[in-house]
């Protein structure tokens, strides 16, 4: 594996390793590219995860102080945990489930079918589905999704059984047990699934798509990523002219470093993208890098979210096999004839006792909450994912009262639920409960939002400069070499779980970069060399400018 | 404040028992979460102030522990919310629900990797209802392609 020096001036420097930046990173250095992955969290490897949800949770969230303004319920019942995602080498791919949707047609244009709503900032995207289509195909057969690429679908488990059953007990007609990113069958050099039922812990057998044992050592295996464990992006830099230069970092050993770069990609995830580039305020960009809009951090969304739980007088067992493997289209299209705008998918969840205590009713106690949890065995459990509204006022921004290790403002999230928001989720949590009623559920309980784990928005895709902070490659409109590859740079957030369409927007992004430095469309920061010793290897002469790019 | 008294530290145990109670466990379970709070008051002059005042409030004008289960049910309604009565339900919550023990109770069988996982060991085998299609209805379509 390579070390690049801090000098060198062709790197890509990516922040953030998980499905944007980590597939990034592998389809950047399949081109050829030299690539430095900064990733704040460490180097875990599967077999040191553990089928525990409160110390996997220690072992793998960021932790890092936030805080939380707003009427959203998680502001009062989890202050300081607005969003549970992860913090290590993978990011969040190392403990998400792995449903897959495609975005929708409409979902790309919620300014012409979602017009008119009081306090909704809706803007289409720059691109369409026809645009991203051949992306999710790729991504599809990268990550191995079930019932593509001839990919079976995962057999029904038994939470699985009551879910389908009780779709048909109501009339559905589109349900399947997934577009899922878990090997049914061997494939890629990964094992199938042996149904552990726990992935929001880590997969120990690798069954699950992450970045972390895919993209990750593909990149390593080309020669030319550097991944750099253990190192926490501060700053963007920028030069006079208010292009990229490089990043600002904490390396493993708590030392301050500058790595400069060609191109910098942030892919932190949605709250910590926003937030380093409101950190990297300086002259030209007083509101924040790439801010010229107004728009960075704000139309944070999170997605509908919700969840029934339903209690059976037989056995259930939900938490044996894969957790989320059941999908329901049903309510997904736009139908405003329900009273809100947008849709929502049903999708099967299980949770262990310990996260079902935390999260089955934040703050609740007594009988009605134990009785519940005597149920356990007997308890099916679905989630209700569904578009929400995009709202200026929903934000990240940086709260500089409270100041992380570094010294950093913390971000501070800020969220209210919209109307329509609130109309959907009556909705979904009705149908989610007629559902289990159908099958003869004794009790069913209705579970608000946990803490985010679809993070959206807050950097968004826009046509025109004015109206976001990317455009239709996710290439910052005011900072040409600076790209965004997360799902912050969504425009609007569909009612789909976010992944896929992160990963799809990851290899066009790369394919573009790859297009534009050929071009020599994008300009290169001018940074002035400190002076301090560059560290790393010397640079190879096969890797001069010029020469680095097209190899594949 | 370096150790709980004996007298808080029972207390504490019929507080987090009466919070969230389960009758088949025994008092092991709920010894968990006094612990925490013990570790969590440790060298914490603040913890330890709540939770001194926390109980004079409860035992007043009954010592809580002496109370009857419906009496002790109005105690903590009366106090629902305070300071005391959040720091031992979040500390329950998260230590009672986190313990083998109380897994087995409820019938969660915990740590499965080791084991195989489920995938020959009953990840199917609900009986009570017919299997369902896995795959999507062909004659119905997607909403997506
Ligand atoms: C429990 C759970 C279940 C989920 N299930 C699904 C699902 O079924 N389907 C789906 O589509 N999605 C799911 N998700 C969401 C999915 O994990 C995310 O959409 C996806 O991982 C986001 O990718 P990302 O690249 O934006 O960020 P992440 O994967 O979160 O990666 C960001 C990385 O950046 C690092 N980082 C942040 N800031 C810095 C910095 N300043 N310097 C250096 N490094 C930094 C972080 O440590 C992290 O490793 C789930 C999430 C959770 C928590």
């Amino acid at each position: 594996m390579p070390r690049y020096r801090y000098d060198d001036e062709d790197v890509v420097a990516i922040v953030g390793s998980g499905a944007g930046g980590g597939t990034l990173a592998h389809e950047l250095t399949k081109a050829g590219h030299k690539v430095v992955l900064l990733e704040a969290g460490h180097h875990h490897t599967p077999d040191e995860f553990v089928n525990d949800e409160w110390r996997s949770f220690k072992q793998l969230a960021w932790l890092d102080r936030r805080t939380t303004s707003g009427s959203f319920r998680v502001a009062k019942d989890f202050p300081n945990l607005p969003a549970w995602i992860c913090k290590t080498v993978g990011g969040t791919t190392v403990h998400w489930a792995g449903c897959c949707p495609r975005f929708m047609e409409h979902e790309f244009k919620t300014s012409t079918y979602y017009d008119g709503m009081d306090g909704v900032n809706a803007l289409d995207w720059p691109i369409s589905l026809a645009d991203i289509e051949p992306y999710y195909e790729r991504a599809e057969a990268k990550i191995g999704l079930t019932g593509t690429n001839g990919i079976p679908q995962l057999p029904a488990n038994n939470n699985y059984k009551v879910f389908a059953n009780g779709a048909q007990g109501v009339g559905y007609k589109r349900f399947h047990t997934g577009r899922y990113a878990v090997n049914p069958v061997p494939r890629d050099g990964r094992p199938a699934t042996i149904q552990d039922g726990f992935a929001f812990q880590g997969s120990k057998n690798r069954s699950r798509w992450s970045t972390l044992y895919t993209e990750i050592p593909k990149a390593q295996a080309t020669g030319k990523l550097d991944l750099r464990p253990g190192s926490h992006v501060i700053r963007v830099e920028t030069d006079g002219q208010g292009l990229a230069t490089g990043v600002t970092y904490i390396d493993a050993d708590g030392l301050e470093q500058f790595q400069r770069a060609r191109i910098v990609a942030v892919a932190g995830n949605a709250i910590e993208t926003p937030r380093l580039l409101l950190n990297s305020a300086g002259n030209l960009f007083p509101d924040g890098l790439a801010n010229s809009s107004g728009q960075l951090g704000r139309n944070y969304m999170r997605h509908l979210t919700a969840s029934v739980y339903a209690i059976f007088d037989k056995p259930v067992h939900m938490y044996r096999g894969e957790p989320m493997a059941g999908h329901i289209e049903d309510e997904a299209p736009n139908d405003p004839s329900r009273g809100f705008v947008g849709g929502y998918y049903l999708q099967l969840l299980s949770l262990g006792v310990p996260f079902m205590a935390a999260f089955m009713d934040p703050g609740g106690w007594g009988r009605e909450f134990t009785s519940a949890m005597e149920g356990y065995t007997n308890m099916a459990g679905l989630w209700l994912v569904g578009e929400d509204m995009p709202q200026q006022t929903n934000r990240v921004t940086l709260n500089h009262d409270e100041l992380d290790q570094f010294g950093q403002p913390v971000p501070n999230v800020h969220f209210d639920d919209h109307p329509n928001d609130l109309a959907m989720r009556e909705h979904a949590w009705q149908a989610g409960q007629a559902l289990y009623e159908s099958v003869g559920a004794v009790r069913t309980i209705r579970t608000p939002p946990y803490p985010a784990t679809h993070n959206i928005g807050t950097a968004r895709m826009s046509e025109r400069a004015q109206d976001g902070v990317v455009n239709a490659f996710g290439q910052a409109h005011d900072v040409p070499n600076l790209f965004v590859s997360d799902a912050s740079q969504f425009t609007t957030g569909a009612a789909a779980n976010p992944t896929l369409t992160i990963v799809a927007l990851a290899i066009r992004q790369a394919e573009y970069i790859t297009d534009q430095l050929r071009a020599g469309s994008i300009p290169s920061g001018h940074a002035v060399w400190d002076g301090r010793d560059p560290g790393g290897a010397a640079p190879d002469a096969t890797e001069l400018p010029g020469q680095t790019v097209g190899a594949s | 404040m370096s150790e709980l008294s004996s007298h808080a530290r029972e207390t504490t145990l019929r507080v987090a028992r009466a919070m969230y109670p389960h009758d088949a466990l025994p008092d092991e379970a709920y010894e968990k979460v006094v612990r925490q709070i013990e570790v969590e008051a440790r060298g914490n002059e603040a913890i330890g102030a709540t939770i001194e005042q926390g109980i004079a409030e409860l035992d007043d004008p009954t010592p809580f522990k002496d109370l009857a289960g419906d009496e002790q049910l109005a105690a903590l309604l009366r106090v629902e919310g305070g300071d005391y009565f959040n720091l031992v339900r979040a500390t329950a919550v998260v230590e009672l629900y986190d313990n083998p023990l109380v897994w087995k109770a409820l019938g969660y069988e915990g740590p499965s990797v080791h084991l195989g996982g489920y995938v020959t060991r009953g990840f199917d085998d609900l009986d009570w209802l017919p299997d369902p299609p896995i795959e999507l209805d062909p004659t119905v379509g997607s909403h997506h392609r």
